[in-house]
């Protein structure tokens, strides 16, 4: 056999290898989710339930109200998501291609932000919120996830703006546009795959945020689905099926918006993030 | 002026009215937050909007874990809460930071005052000697077992004795056919199960004081201790999974049901979850074990809810408090939950509290001579370090980097530091 | 013009600095402050200025070492395995082939997962008894008793050390993978006219173009995983007997078990000095400013 062929098997045996590591436990999940729940801890263990039920995802939407969860999660992340990327464009454009006392502090100063560790913050931010009546409102949250995510979303923005040349910007203007126009106009359709990127990044850790939640967040109607598949974690022992389901569910989002992303994020990183 | 006072009235008639139809809305948060008892507590407060027409009871559920940190954090910031799960252990740290209303005078009000199981209003004194909750269960360790497993081995009898659970556990155990014998708690406030063991090999440990002796020693410094804690691990040693280690409650349940560990110590809530996963009769409840000291020491576990002192509504929330604590919905809810009631009437009522499945409570309740009731020091602030330095400490001595005597002298220098000798 | 530019450069970054100013520096000078203070649920009424007595606690605590000990170990395996398993991956997925995009999906989810829900999961898989691991490699005949994965003190650091590993490969992967294609083929085909093979190419072409890449990523994951306590917390919560302890997890469990606050704030202002100490070294060896990412 050719080297080629060689180096070919090696790929398809390395690519191999690592979807069965990544996929193993997704599939365990799903299974345990389609278990009725005497099965769950059966010894030995059942690879296949021997009557594959949705009893646990009924359980999740009927009994649960996840329906609720799942829209609270949405809406937070989302527009958490939405402001972080805005805010996020407008400091990193302007840490990326102007220059000004302070600039290198500045991002200096974005990096620090992300040593802080989120137990440090938990009772000064409640106490802060509860004297702003934040408590138990998706607004506060937003603004706490907004909060935890702008500094990231902020360096990954500027990385893409310093990979478009300034030189089109420049061209811009001359043409007689004003600089936000140059801005709209020239920049952001190119900058398009990495405020996919910025985005999805920053929807991801909203979705999946669990601490700040916990302890913000009170009544039913106003929980995320982080939480609730927390709360089947009880005193009372753990409902792995309904949990397995609940994860599933969970990651369902993730999944679609990553693989609908995907191609963007990798163009849009390809283009600048974390590169010089 | 007829027309103006005519108008005055009906003006005084739609404030009224008005006012009348304004709804109190009650935030209530529990702490030990399942599925299961979220169902059942939001059933007793439907039955109690029903009966008061104008008020809200919103239930908050936060995850477990986490309760105590958000109703810390909560009451310390007076977020809008007017009822408060309270549990023994957590009882002295909230009444201490002035946030718990002194229930007394509502208690002392209370036609529910003259039906207390005995001792029930006396633990809940835990605090500078004042109930800051009314109890609405309790909780009581006892020895379940799994006689479908035990009979695979011959076994047929009961353990009376810590000595025949040893031996019972240690003929069962093979590990080759995953089969133990001690459903073993190493991880999450394993403490009751390490002190059940321990103080099990002593007479007179001090009924208001887990651990001092009557003569007001800590048993620490006692040789009986090394030989309790000496036992308990060789339960470990040789009757349970090296992985036991690193099992919270949920672990022992899986095991327990699994059938991996026929023998388990655990608190009446155990009956809601176990009767979910295994047949009616698969599993069965003793006395706990007496050890060589001819006794054994459970602790009177509670919990309940208490009223915040900034609550704008405390007296609805008592009315709730005492509508939650009446015969039937006590029945209802230590039955669904599986707690012990603590309204004497319910036992003479309800014929499910003296059914197979509370032979092992009732047993213990009825022998005041084996089974002496005892508390822990709860009010002492070094409680809270207590558990984790316990945990880290037993775990340990369990993998052998540190010696039995090296630990009990660790926990005596904890006690005395924390002033438990007076 | 110029207090114009000003102006401009004022109002397009207020937004970001103003939100960090007051929901995380505002909230880290309180906990900093915190940390100087003896809040305790106990002292809650009588809360005043103790001094350095929590640093002094802290610090001199006799599992401190060992704590400090594992989270180095933590950090350290994490990020190099994560590292060199996500490159490997990125390279494999650089040239496009039939359903990559599919591939990617399933490849890259763990990232998509939460810390919490990562932890319960592994520690379920993991499990002695009934963990489906030790199931298969017992059916396998590979084992003849349970591999105690997260009981063993020897075993537990290094069960939630490969669970991170898992958890962390997809972020290098993507990052690797986007910088990998923004490098010209005509590198490639120079080198390969040369008669360069696999090894030289990934040596003199591929590594030296996504260094910074590479740089930056390693120093914001290394920040990253020493905040991220949700695995160990959810698998072992620092034990058993303290193995898989490390500073993160320490945090909790002081507000989780001892409820004290201000020696939780202390470790975590501990926490920031080493991540600060260590940017600054290792922006000093790797000869790079976090200005050229």
């Amino acid at each position: 056999m050719n080297r080629k062929g060689l180096i070919s098997i090696f790929r398809w045996i390395g690519l191999l290898f690592y979807l069965l590591i990544a996929v193993f436990p997704l599939f365990w999940i799903f299974i345990t989710s389609i278990k009725p729940s005497q099965e769950v801890y059966t010894f030995p263990i059942k690879y296949f339930p021997s009557k594959p039920t949705l009893e646990a995802y009924k359980y999740l939407f009927n009994f649960a109200k996840f329906s609720i969860y799942f829209k609270n999660s949405i809406i937070v992340s989302l527009s958490a998501s939405s402001i972080s990327t805005i805010f996020a464009l407008l400091s990193g454009y302007v840490l990326a291609k102007t220059n000004f006392k302070g600039k290198y502090f500045l991002i200096l100063f974005l990096f620090f932000v992300q040593m802080i560790p989120a137990y440090l913050l938990m009772v000064p931010q409640f106490s802060m919120f509860s004297k702003l009546g934040l408590i138990n409102r998706l607004t506060g949250i937003t603004f706490v996830y907004v909060g935890i995510g702008v500094s990231f979303s902020t360096i990954m923005a500027r990385g893409f703006f310093l990979r478009i040349p300034t030189a089109l910007e420049e061209a811009a203007l001359i043409d007689g546009c004003t600089r936000l126009q140059a801005i709209a106009k020239i920049i952001l359709p190119l900058m398009l795959p990495g405020i996919a990127a910025v985005f999805i990044f920053s929807f991801v850790n909203n979705w999946n945020e669990l601490f700040t939640a916990v302890l913000f967040l009170n009544s039913e109607e106003k929980l995320t689905v982080p939480v609730a598949l927390y709360s089947f974690i009880s005193k009372a022992g753990i409902q792995w099926n309904v949990l397995a389901a609940g994860i599933v569910t969970a990651l369902f989002p993730t999944i679609v918006a990553f693989a609908f992303a995907q191609k963007y994020i990798v163009q849009g990183l390809t283009k600048g993030a974390l590169k010089e | 002026m007829k027309k103006l006072s005519f108008i005055l009235s009906i003006l005084l008639i739609f404030v009224v009215s008005f006012l009348s139809a304004e709804e109190v809305t009650l935030k209530m948060i529990q702490v030990f937050t399942s599925p299961l008892r979220t169902k059942i507590i939001e059933e007793i407060i439907e039955k109690f909007e029903e009966q008061n027409p104008g008020v809200k009871i919103e239930l908050i559920s936060p995850p477990y874990e986490t309760a105590y940190q958000k109703i810390y954090l909560m009451v310390s910031t007076n977020q809008p809460l007017d009822i408060v799960e309270v549990g023994d252990w957590s009882l002295s740290a909230l009444a201490s930071m002035g946030k718990l209303e002194n229930l007394e005078p509502y208690i002392s009000k209370s036609p529910l005052k003259d039906y207390f199981i005995n001792g029930i209003i006396d633990a809940a004194r835990i605090y500078k000697n004042t109930a800051y909750l009314l109890p609405n269960a309790v909780y009581v360790k006892t020895l379940f077992y799994r006689p479908d497993i035990l009979e695979k081995y011959g076994i047929r009898s009961v353990p009376k004795t810590m000595d025949e659970l040893m031996a019972f556990c240690k003929y069962i155990t093979d590990p080759k056919n995953n089969q133990y014998g001690f459903d073993f708690r190493g991880k999450g406030f394993p403490t009751a199960f390490i002190d059940l063991v321990v103080t099990s090999f002593f007479d007179d440990i001090d009924p208001n004081n887990m651990y001092l002796t009557k003569d007001g020693k800590l048993i620490f410094e006692d040789p009986r201790a090394k030989e309790g804690l000496k036992f308990y691990v060789e339960f470990y040693e040789k009757t349970a999974p090296k992985d036991s280690i690193n099992w919270g409650f949920d672990e022992q349940v899986n095991a327990f049901v699994a059938g991996i560990t026929p023998y388990l110590f655990q608190d009446p809530d155990t009956t809601g979850l176990l009767n979910e996963l295994l047949k009616n009769g698969v599993y069965k409840t003793a006395p706990l074990p007496i050890g060589r000291g001819g006794k054994a020491y459970p602790t009177f576990g509670f919990a309940g809810w208490g009223i915040t002192s900034y609550s704008k509504h405390k007296d609805i929330a008592w009315k709730f408090i005492e509508f939650f604590n009446s015969p039937e919905n006590n029945a209802y809810w230590c039955k669904m939950y599986g707690a012990l009631p603590v309204d004497k009437r319910v036992y003479e009522n309800d014929p499910y509290f003296s059914s197979e499945i509370f032979k092992g409570w009732a047993e213990m309740f009825n022998d005041p001579e084996h089974y002496q009731f005892t508390k822990y020091p709860l009010d002492n602030e070094a409680w809270s370090n207590w558990n984790q330095f316990h945990e880290e400490t037993m775990q340990k001595v369990l993998l052998g980097k540190m010696s039995i005597d090296e630990a009990l002298k660790e926990w005596a220098k904890f006690w005395k530091e924390a002033g438990l000798v007076k | 013009m110029k207090s114009k530019k000003v102006l401009f450069i004022f109002f397009m970054l207020f937004p970001t600095f103003f939100i960090i100013s007051t929901l995380n520096i505002y909230p880290t000078i309180k906990g900093i402050i915190l940390s100087f203070q003896n809040f305790t649920l106990f002292n809650f009424n009588r809360i005043k200025f103790i001094g350095l007595k929590n640093y002094i606690d802290i610090l001199t605590d006799p599992e401190f070492p060992s704590i400090l000990l594992n989270t180095l170990l933590w950090i350290v395996c994490s990020v190099i395995f994560q590292f060199l398993l996500g490159f490997g991956l990125a390279i494999l997925m650089k040239r496009p082939f039939k359903g990559r995009s599919i591939y990617a999906g399933l490849v890259f989810y763990p990232w998509a997962l939460s810390g919490f829900a990562i932890g319960l999961l592994w520690s379920w898989l993991l499990n002695g008894q009934f963990g489906i691991i030790n199931d298969i490699l017992l059916r396998l005949g590979l084992i003849d008793s349970g591999i105690n994965f997260l009981s063993d003190p020897k075993l537990a650091m290094f069960s939630v050390i490969i669970v991170n590993i898992w958890y962390g490969i997809p972020f290098f992967a993507i990052m690797l993978l986007a910088a990998l294609q923004s490098i010209p083929d005509s590198l490639y085909e120079a080198a390969e006219i040369d008669g360069a093979g696999p090894v030289k190419k990934l040596i003199y072409i591929t590594i030296p173009y996504i260094k910074p890449t590479i740089i930056n990523t390693i120093l914001l994951r290394s920040i990253w995983i020493m905040n991220f306590p949700d695995i160990i917390y959810g698998m072992t919560r620092g034990g058993p007997a303290g193995s898989t302890n490390i500073l993160a997890v320490h945090m909790i469990n002081i507000v989780y078990y001892k409820n004290d606050y201000s020696k939780a704030s202390t470790v975590g202002v501990i926490i920031l000095t080493i991540l600060m100490i260590y940017t600054i070294i290792y922006l000093r060896i790797t000869e790079s400013g976090v200005v050229e990412i």
